[in-house]
C-alpha cells in the first residue's frame, strides 16, 4: 500500500532542489469524488496531491500540453518537468518518448504502482450504491469503501474496477525515475482482451449492427481525441474544416487541404473517423481506457483500439508501450513478418 | 478545373486488352471526363505510328497531361513519357492506367472487365489533373563499378567493362577467382578443357590495370543507390603475402594439419596452409585459420620457419574496405543441391555414389586421380558407371520444382569422358526427358548415344545399394519397354540440380535485392530485363540468377557490363523528380518515416523530417505510414490519392 505523503514529499523535494520546474499530478477533485489532474509548482503545494482510485486521468496528457505551451510561447524549459504516473500513464509516455515527442531527460517519472487494484469505473459505482453519487473513494487492498449520502459503503474490487485495470498486466510503471508500491506485474483479474472476447463472441451480422448504432450515436465532440495523450498532433487529418497555417502553407496546400470526411455527426463519416483513429492508434494506443470514459454518449472504445492491440500482438508480438527504443508498429518491417492475410 | 486539357490513350494491344474490354466504350466514356479534352483508341499505342498519334494529339488539341490506358508502367511508363516530352509538354504530366495486367488479363466477364478499365482510367485522369510539371533531378555518378562474384560470369563482366575503360573491382569470396568452371574436367558441346578456357581470362584479370582485385573478400554492407553506391568489403586475412609467396610449396609440405580439399570436393586431402590449384590467381598461398593449430610459433609455427620468402606473417588482421562505385554486378554462382537431401539414393552415406562436380575431377588431369577414372571406394576402374539426371529437379513434391537445365548435358558428357578414359566399360543414363536445345547440342547427345555406346534408359531410378561384393545396385524401370531395371554398378553419378549459392543469399540480404521463389536472384523484368534487378544500377549475371551453362553465362555477364557501361557513360544520372516532400508545420519528428524508409533517405533535421532527394525513390513507404500525412510523394499526393479513391469507388 503507497502512502500518499511519499509522494508528496517527493515532490516537494524534487521542488525545493529545483530539480523540476513542476509536478504534475492529481488533487482533491471539484466534483465527487474523482480526482482531477494539476501541475503543481511550489514546493509548499505539494501536500494537494492525492493518491486514490479516482486517479483515473491519464496525466501524460499533461506531458503533452506542457511541451505544446513550450512550444508555442517558443520557451525553453529551464528544469525537467516531474509527473506522478500509475502504470498506464508511464506506458504513455513511453510511447511519446518512443515517438521523440520529447527526451526521457526532459521528464521525472515518479511512478505510484496500482498493485492489487486500479482505478474505479464511475457508472458501475453508481448502479452498485443505487444512483447515489459517491463522494469520495478508497481502497483497502480488497475492497473499494465510497461515501456516499447514506453513509459508508464496501464494494468488492472486481466489481467496480475499470474494464481496462481488470485486464492490466503492468500496474506498475516500469519507466520511472523512482516508484511507489508494488510491482505487481502479471497479475490477471480478467484475461486479457477479455471485454474483446465477450464482444466477439457475438456473430458478423450483430457485431455491425451493433457499430452503426454505436456510430449513429457518436456525437462528434472530439473528446476521446482530446483526452487522448497519443492524439497529441496539432492537426488531426480528419479536420476537414481546420488546417493550421503557418507562414510558409503555401496556397496550394490550403486549396490541397486534406477533406477525408465531413464534419457533420452521420454514421458513414463517424464510422470513417472511427477506424482512422484507431488505424492511427495501432500500436500506439496503450489502453489506459480514457477514450471510453469521457465518451458522453457512452461508446465502447475500447473494443475498437483493443482490437487492434490484440491483432498486433498475436501478428508481430507488438506491444504498446513497452519499451522506448523499438521501432512504431506500423514502420517496422522484419523478413519474416507474417503475409497470409495479403491476398 | 476547366482549363485542364487532359488526353486519354486507350490501347487494344492487339487483342490482349480488346479481347476482355471494351476499348472503344472505355475511351467514349472517358472523353466526357470534365477534363478530358481528347480521347481515342488504337490497335497498338507503343508501336511508331500509335506514338506518333499521341504526339500530333498533344500538339493539336493543345493537350497539357496525358493518360495512356494500356500496359504495365513498368513496360511503356517511359515510351510515353518521352512522347510528351517530346511534344513539348512535361513526362512528369503522362500518366499510364495499367488495364492490361491489372485488369484484361485477370478476367473474364467482358462488361465486368469494361467497367474495371474505365475505373482505372477514370482514376488516373483524376491523378493527373494535380501533376505538376517537374524536371529530373540531376545526380552526379561515380564512374566506377564492383563485381561481387569471381566466376566466369564475374570475370568475364569486369573484363568488359575494364576493357572499355571502366575501373572495376572484382570481389570474390574465397581465395582464388574462377568459380565451379576450374572443377570441370573438358566442356560441352567442344569437350575443350575448362582451365585452357579460363586461365587466360584470370591471368589477363590480374594483370589488368583497370582491375582491382579482391579476393578472400566479402561485401558487408552497401548504402547510397544508383550511381553512387558505397560498399564495405571485410577482407579476410590469408596470412601470406601474396607478393612475396615464391609458390615453392615448402610451407605445405611441413605444415601437421590435413584437411578435406574442397576443390576436389573431398576426394583429396590438404594442408592448412595450401593452394586452391596450381593456376590459383592471386598466385599464392593462403592459411586456413580455422584449420591451423593456432597462428602461433608457440603451438606449431612450422611454415613460418620454413618458409625462406619471409612470406608469412600471422600478425595479419582482417580488413574493412571502403569503396564508392556508381554499379554493381552480382555474379555470385550456384552451389549443388546437397546430396544429403536425396534420401532414395543414399543422402550421401553410399560409397561411389558421386554428384557431378566429384566426376569431373575424377576426369580431370589435375584431379585427384591425374585423369584415369578411378572409383575412390578401392581405386579400381569402374566398369559399369550408371548416370542418374534430374536428381533433385523437377521434382516439386520433396526438391526443386524447375529444371535445371544443364544437367542432360553434362550428364552426355559425363558419359563420353568415361569412355573415352574406359573405352572397354558401360555408360547408362536414367533420364526422364532429354533437354539438349543449344547450338550444336542435340548431335553432341546423339555423338554419346551412337559413337560412345551410352545406353540411354527412359526412366526413374527409385533406389540404390550398397551390395555385399562392393557394387552400387541400381533399381529403376525403363518406361519405354515397362521392364524393371537391375543395374550392379561400379560406380553412380548423380547429376544434381543446381542451387544458387549461399553467397548469393547473402549478397541478396546486403544488397537488398529480391529473389524468386527458388531463392535465384530477381530480374526486373523476365523478358525485357533479365539482367536488370530491381534495383537501379545492381545487375545479375551467371547462375546466380538462374541454372545456365557456360556460353549462356558469358552471354548474360557481356550483357550486364554493357549496361553498366551505358549507365556510367554520362558524368550524371537523372533521378526522377517524383519524390517525397514534407510539410514542416505538420511533421512532429516522430520518425516512423525514417524507419520506414527502404532507401534510408529520411533524416531529422531540427525536429523535423528532411528527405534526401538523390536517395528517394518515391516508393511511398512514408507516406504510407505518416499518421500526420506530413510527407506525400510529388505527383501522388494524398489529395490525389483521395481523388483516385473517390473515382474507383463512384459508379
Ligand atoms: C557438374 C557440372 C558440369 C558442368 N559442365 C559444363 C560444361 O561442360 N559446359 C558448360 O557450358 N557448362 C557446364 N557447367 C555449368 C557451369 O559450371 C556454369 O555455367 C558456370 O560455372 C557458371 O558460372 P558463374 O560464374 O555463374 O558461377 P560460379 O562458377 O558458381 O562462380 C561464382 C563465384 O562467386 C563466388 N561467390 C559466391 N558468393 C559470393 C559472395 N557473396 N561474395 C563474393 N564472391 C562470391 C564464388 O566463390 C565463385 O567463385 C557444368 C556445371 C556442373 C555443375
Ligand atoms: S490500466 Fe493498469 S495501470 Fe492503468 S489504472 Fe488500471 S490498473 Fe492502473
Ligand atoms: S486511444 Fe483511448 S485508451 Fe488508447 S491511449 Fe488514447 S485515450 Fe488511452
Ligand atoms: S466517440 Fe464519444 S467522445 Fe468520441 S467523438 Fe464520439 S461522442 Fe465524442
Ligand atoms: S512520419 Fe510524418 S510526422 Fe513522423 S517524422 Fe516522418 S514526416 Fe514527420
Ligand atoms: S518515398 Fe519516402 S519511403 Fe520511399 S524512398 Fe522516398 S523518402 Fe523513402
Amino acid at each position: 500500500m503507497i502512502n500518499v505523503q511519499d509522494i508528496r514529499d517527493t515532490a516537494r523535494d524534487l521542488l525545493a532542489k529545483g530539480e523540476v520546474r513542476a509536478v504534475i499530478g492529481w488533487r482533491a477533485g471539484s466534483r465527487g469524488m474523482a480526482a482531477e489532474p494539476c501541475v503543481v509548482t511550489k514546493p509548499e503545494e505539494a501536500d494537494s496531491l492525492v493518491w486514490d482510485p479516482t486517479c483515473y486521468h491519464n496525466l501524460a496528457l499533461q506531458l503533452v500540453n506542457d511541451r505544446k505551451d513550450l512550444v508555442h510561447s517558443k520557451k525553453t524549459a529551464t528544469a525537467p518537468i516531474g509527473i506522478v504516473a500509475k502504470g498506464c500513464d508511464a506506458r504513455a509516455i513511453v510511447v511519446l518518448l518512443q515517438e521523440h515527442y520529447f527526451k526521457r531527460e526532459d521528464v521525472y517519472i515518479i511512478g505510484v504502482s496500482c498493485e492489487n487494484s486500479g482505478v474505479l469505473d464511475e457508472r458501475k459505482v453508481k448502479a452498485q450504491v443505487g444512483g447515489f453519487a459517491p463522494s469520495a473513494a478508497a481502497f483497502d487492498g480488497d475492497n473499494f469503501s465510497v461515501k456516499t449520502a447514506k453513509g459508508d459503503k464496501k464494494l468488492a474490487g472486481r466489481e467496480v474496477m475499470a474494464d481496462r485495470c481488470l485486464e492490466c498486466r503492468t500496474p506498475f510503471p516500469k519507466e520511472n525515475n523512482t516508484a511507489f508500491g508494488d510491482d505487481k506485474t502479471g497479475r490477471e483479474f480478467d484475461a486479457q482482451f477479455a471485454a474483446l472476447a465477450r464482444f466477439e463472441a457475438n456473430d458478423e451480422a450483430a457485431r455491425w449492427e451493433f457499430w452503426q448504432r454505436q456510430f449513429d450515436r457518436c456525437i462528434r465532440c472530439f473528446a476521446c481525441r482530446s483526452v487522448c495523450p497519443m492524439c497529441f498532433c496539432d492537426e488531426c487529418v480528419v479536420d476537414s474544416i481546420e488546417m493550421k497555417i503557418a507562414p510558409e502553407t503555401t496556397a496550394e496546400e490550403k486549396a490541397n487541404r486534406i477533406r477525408w470526411i465531413e464534419r457533420s455527426a452521420v454514421r458513414s463519416e463517424n464510422a470513417t473517423y472511427h477506424m482512422t483513429r484507431a488505424l492511427h492508434l495501432a500500436g500506439r494506443c496503450v489502453d489506459c481506457g480514457e477514450c471510453e470514459r469521457v465518451c458522453p454518449v457512452n461508446i465502447p472504445l475500447r473494443l475498437l483500439n483493443t482490437k487492434m492491440e490484440r491483432e498486433a500482438r498475436e501478428a508481430f508480438g507488438f506491444d504498446p508501450g513497452a519499451s522506448i527504443g523499438g521501432p512504431s508498429l506500423v514502420a517496422s518491417f522484419r523478413d519474416d513478418d507474417p503475409g497470409e492475410f495479403i491476398r | 478545373m476547366s482549363e485542364k486539357r487532359t488526353g486519354v490513350f486507350v490501347c487494344h494491344c492487339g487483342n490482349n486488352i480488346a479481347a476482355t474490354v471494351d476499348v472503344k466504350k472505355v475511351a467514349e466514356t472517358m472523353a466526357q471526363e470534365g477534363t478530358v479534352a481528347f480521347s481515342k483508341d488504337y490497335v497498338y499505342m507503343c508501336s511508331d505510328p500509335g506514338q506518333s498519334s499521341v504526339i500530333e494529339a498533344i500538339k493539336e488539341h493543345r493537350l497539357d497531361s496525358v493518360v495512356v490506358s494500356c500496359c504495365s508502367p513498368n513496360l511503356h511508363e517511359g515510351t510515353f513519357r518521352e512522347n510528351a516530352e517530346r511534344a513539348g509538354i512535361s513526362g512528369f504530366t503522362c500518366e499510364i492506367a495499367n488495364i492490361r495486367e491489372q485488369c484484361a488479363w485477370v478476367h473474364k466477364d467482358r462488361t465486368e472487365a469494361t467497367e474495371k478499365a474505365i475505373k482505372i482510367s477514370r482514376s488516373a485522369i483524376r491523378r493527373v489533373a494535380g501533376n505538376k510539371k517537374l524536371d529530373p533531378i540531376a545526380v552526379p555518378v561515380t564512374r566506377r563499378a564492383m563485381v561481387i562474384g569471381g566466376g566466369i560470369a564475374g570475370i568475364q563482366a569486369a573484363l568488359d567493362m575494364a576493357n572499355a575503360g571502366l575501373d572495376v573491382v572484382l570481389v570474390e569470396k574465397l581465395a582464388t577467382i574462377g568459380g565451379h568452371i576450374l572443377q570441370l574436367s573438358e566442356t560441352f558441346p567442344t569437350l575443350d578443357c575448362s582451365q585452357c578456357i579460363l586461365s587466360p581470362k584470370m591471368v589477363e584479370v590480374s594483370r589488368h590495370p583497370k582491375i582491382k582485385l579482391l579476393t578472400y573478400s566479402e561485401v558487408k554492407e552497401v548504402s547510397g543507390s544508383v550511381g553512387n553506391f558505397e560498399v564495405k568489403i571485410l577482407k579476410k586475412p590469408t596470412f601470406v603475402d601474396a607478393e612475396t609467396c615464391k609458390l615453392c610449396d615448402d610451407c605445405a609440405q611441413v605444415c601437421p594439419q590435413v584437411v578435406s580439399n574442397e576443390h576436389d570436393l573431398g576426394l583429396t586431402a590438404r594442408r592448412a596452409i595450401h593452394i586452391p590449384f596450381a593456376q590459383a590467381i592471386p598466385a599464392s598461398y593462403t592459411l586456413d585459420e580455422e584449420a591451423c593449430l593456432g597462428l602461433n610459433p608457440i603451438r606449431c609455427g612450422k611454415c613460418k620457419d620454413v618458409c625462406e620468402a619471409g612470406a608469412i606473417n600471422y600478425d595479419m588482421r582482417p580488413e574493412t574496405i571502403t569503396e564508392n562505385v556508381g554499379a554493381i554486378v552480382v555474379a555470385t554462382g550456384f552451389d549443388l543441391y546437397p546430396q544429403e537431401k536425396i534420401l532414395e539414393y543414399g543422402a550421401g552415406n553410399v560409397a561411389d555414389v558421386l554428384d557431378g562436380l566429384q566426376f569431373e575431377r575424377l576426369c580431370s588431369a589435375s584431379g585427384p586421380t591425374q585423369g584415369h577414372v578411378k572409383r575412390p571406394s578401392d581405386r579400381t576402374e569402374p566398369k559399369e558407371v550408371v548416370f542418374i539426371q534430374c536428381v533433385g529437379s523437377r521434382d516439386p513434391a520433396q526438391h526443386c520444382a524447375y529444371c535445371s537445365k544443364i544437367c542432360c548435358m553434362y550428364t552426355a558428357k559425363h558419359a563420353r569422358l568415361y569412355k573415352h578414359h574406359v573405352p572397354d566399360g558401360k555408360a547408362y543414363v536414367f533420364y526422364i526427358d532429354i533437354r539438349s536445345g543449344g547450338k550444336n547440342y542435340e548431335e553432341f547427345v546423339q555423338r554419346a548415344m551412337e559413337e560412345d555406346e551410352t545406353v540411354y534408359l527412359r526412366g526413374r531410378v527409385s533406389k540404390l545399394h550398397r551390395t555385399k561384393d562392393g557394387k552400387v545396385r541400381v533399381m529403376g524401370v525403363d518406361t519405354l519397354t515397362g521392364q524393371n531395371v537391375e543395374i550392379d554398378a561400379d560406380m553412380v553419378v548423380l547429376a544434381l540440380a543446381m542451387q544458387p549459392s549461399q553467397g548469393t543469399a547473402d549478397a541478396a540480404r546486403t544488397l537488398k535485392i529480391g529473389r524468386d521463389k527458388d531463392g535465384f536472384l530477381a530480374e526486373a523484368h523476365p523478358k525485357l530485363k533479365p539482367v536488370e534487378s530491381v534495383t537501379g544500377g545492381i545487375y545479375l549475371a551467371g547462375c546466380a540468377q538462374g541454372p545456365k551453362d557456360i556460353p549462356e553465362t558469358v552471354s548474360q555477364a557481356s550483357a550486364a557490363a554493357s549496361k553498366v557501361l551505358a549507365l556510367l557513360s554520362k558524368p550524371t544520372l537523372s533521378h526522377a523528380p517524383t519524390i517525397a516532400t514534407v510539410r514542416n508545420s505538420h511533421c512532429t519528428g516522430c520518425e516512423m518515416c525514417v524507419t520506414a524508409c527502404p532507401y534510408d533517405a529520411i533524416h531529422l533535421e531540427n525536429g523535423k523530417a528532411v528527405v534526401n532527394e538523390v536517395l528517394c525513390e518515391g516508393c511511398g513507404s512514408c507516406s504510407a505510414t505518416c499518421l500526420r500525412a506530413a510527407i506525400s510523394v510529388r505527383n501522388t499526393s494524398p489529395m490525389q490519392v483521395h481523388e483516385m479513391i473517390e473515382a474507383c469507388l463512384s459508379l
